[in-house]
């Protein structure tokens, strides 16, 4: 049995270095250090913990506090090579341990898609992970469609995953709902604008992986469905649940039932294994508890943990 | 087979009849608001429309279009009492065919309870339909708790139901009627999560609220507010159990548009939780609802008859 994360996160040690000697770094101030400590792990030390949790590769993406759209382009393509080059050395380091995923600066599609080509065809990612928004606009927006035909071409994936606020902070910030109501609605608004923004009909290889299990996605296209059959969704060719079975899910439900739920409208062979490593709101002992859901067969339990990942990167088992 | 409808909207005539007149209306102007043509039906056409559907009982709620939460309360209140008479009467001419929900002036607590108080102990309406929000405030502000405590008293239900296109999706995206199509289901698992985690349904254990959409989110995203109770203090300042394990405390109308989500909502809240509603007269409605509950093949005959009226006869002691 192998395991293949595609959900795990890196705080690049130069940006570390660059706080604990309160130096600036690509135009971030010198700010105390408040992260998990496993964040300032080294790559030994993060091998030693997926070799106790039984996770063979993790894809490595950098930690979504460095997606910095809002600020200036040039500048932050400058931060996201150095996070990237970062993490390609992880995967020349350690070739059977990690892979991965890309920043790139989505305020500039042009450097977005130059920094995507970089790092996927010369530096062997497998794609990047970027925000359910950049600055307010959706990826419904025909500025962003270079991008998708781009990443297309390369056969790149894309993990989308929040980034700040959620759709939820403006009603309350209590409780943790930002994250725990607001990062599954923000996932569902996004699977709604590849969809019925017509993205998905422009670029059908497009590769998306939904974080979060794709939040509300599968839960809630019923009621999209609805939308279409009443004639409110004109621009569709078919309903929006025809669409589940085009993306990628991980599987951070926290909820077997909600999982159960994925594979059965999106596909077993759309679940890939995700654990939100090394966040208090990751999966503990995920191979463990992967492998002890009642409700999936070996089969299932497989396919989620690493063939389903080893198909989509092009990788090979051992 | 007998069917009750707890989510069934009214336009007032007395609305009607002041826009036709070209007359301001407690502060509407004519124009303000259109009226769509089923909306305007009188209550025989409205019967007419339930007996070929199936619907012996419609649970009456003024629409959400009439909350006018952030005007004067002092125009308001006087507005919803017109309304909360024209139900009553419809209830008086039709007692087999009509029950009543009322519409309350949730901008001032005191005039909303008096409302409430007077609809259910004067009139025999059986609660109050109320938006998820007021103004912004969610139902965990402490403003709120002698309306929870009053409605407790009088065993009166409240119907949570958003106000139309005012969701927190339209922050995001304002295109494909997303507003409504996730925007309502996101509202209510924020407002599902505000009484919980605010404490409201420890200090209220008979409190009676119905979540419309089916709770929206709710069932399938508790998995994830669990693991933010496990881990976040801050999720965990008014209760002391698991947030999953008030899913049985409220109600759910069955309008999920989707038999897998239906299914998952029964098995996650149990069936006596889960009652029939509609949405008539909107376009988002259910089609046939009697029909689309009797040919469920993932549901038993039991089941079925105690999402059509069982659960509602023991819920509102008829």
């Amino acid at each position: 049995m192998r395991s293949i994360d595609i959900h795990a996160h890196v705080t690049p040690q130069s940006y570390l270095k660059a706080m604990r000697e309160a130096r600036a770094w690509h135009g971030v101030e010198p700010e105390p250090l408040d992260i998990e400590p496993q964040l300032e792990w080294t790559p030994e030390q993060r091998i030693k913990d997926m070799n106790s949790l039984g996770v063979d590769i993790q894809v490595a993406s950098t930690g979504a506090q460095f997606y910095y759209y809002g600020r200036d382009g040039q500048e932050i393509a400058a931060m996201h090579r150095e996070c990237n080059d970062e993490v390609h050395q992880m995967t020349v380091d350690h070739p059977d341990r990690f892979k991965g995923l890309a920043q790139i600066p989505m305020q500039d599609v042009d450097l977005a898609i130059a920094e995507l080509d970089r790092c996927v065809n010369q530096l062997g990612m497998v794609g990047a992970m970027i925000d359910d928004k950049v600055n307010g606009k959706t990826f419904d927006e025909p500025e962003f469609l270079p991008l998708w035909k781009a990443a297309e071409q390369m056969g790149a994936v894309f993990l989308i995953h929040q980034g700040g606020g959620t759709l939820v902070a403006p009603r309350t910030r209590k409780y943790h709902l930002p994250n725990t109501i607001g990062n599954l609605v923000d996932r569902a608004v996004t699977f709604a604008s590849f969809v019925m923004g017509g993205v998905m009909d422009a670029c059908p290889d497009l590769k998306i992986c939904l974080a979060h299990g794709g939040g509300y996605a599968c839960y809630g296209v019923g009621r999209m469905d609805r939308s279409w059959d009443v004639g409110r969704l004109p621009q569709m060719p078919q309903p929006p649940s025809a669409y589940l079975s085009r993306f990628y899910y991980d599987c951070l439900t926290h909820s077997e039932s909600a999982l159960r739920m994925l594979i059965d409208m999106a596909g077993i062979d759309r679940v890939v294994f995700g654990t939100d490593w090394p966040f208090d709101m990751q999966i503990d002992w995920p191979v463990s508890w992967v492998l002890s859901l009642e409700s999936l067969t070996q089969e299932e339990k497989e396919a989620i943990l690493w063939k389903n990942m080893e198909k989509l990167l092009g990788v090979t088992g051992d | 087979m007998r069917s009750i409808d707890i989510h069934a909207h009214l336009t007032p005539q007395c609305f009607i009849r002041a826009m036709r007149e070209n007359r301001e209306w407690h502060g509407v102007k004519p124009g303000e608001m259109g009226i769509g043509p089923r909306n305007s039906w009188t209550p025989e056409q409205r019967i007419d429309d339930m007996n070929s559907l199936g619907v012996d009982v419609h649970v009456v709620s003024t629409f959400s279009f009439y909350y006018y939460y952030e005007r004067d309360p002092q125009v308001i209140m006087p507005m919803h009492r017109e309304c909360n008479d024209e139900v009553y009467q419809m209830t008086v001419d039709y007692p087999d065919r009509f029950k009543g929900m009322a519409i309350i002036p949730m901008q001032d607590v005191k005039l909303a309870i008096g409302e409430l108080d007077r609809c259910v102990n004067t009139m025999g309406f059986v609660g109050a339909m109320i938006d998820d929000h007021v103004n912004g405030k969610t139902y965990d502000d402490p403003e709120f708790l002698p309306l929870w405590k009053a409605a407790e008293e009088m065993g009166a239900v409240m119907l949570v139901h958003q106000q139309g296109g005012r969701t927190l999706v339209l922050d995001r995206n304002p295109n494909y009627h997303l507003h409504n199509t996730i925007g309502n289901l996101v509202d209510r698992a924020v407002t599902f999560a505000s009484f919980v985690f605010g404490g409201v349904m420890d200090a209220c254990p008979d409190l009676r609220v119905c979540l419309c959409h089916g709770g929206g989110y709710t069932c399938f995203g508790a998995g994830r507010m669990d693991r933010g109770w496990q881990v976040r203090p801050e999720a965990r300042v008014n209760i002391s159990n698991p947030p999953s394990s008030y899913l049985n405390k409220f109600y759910y109308d069955c309008l999920t548009h989707s038999e897998p989500a239906l299914r998952m909502l029964i098995d996650t809240v149990g069936i006596d939780k889960v009652i029939f509603g509609t949405d008539w007269p909107a376009d988002m409605a259910i089609d046939w609802p009697v029909s689309w509950i009797l040919g469920l093949e993932s549901l038993t005959l039991d089941e079925k008859e105690a999402i059509l009226y069982k659960n509602l006869e023991n819920l509102l002691g008829i």
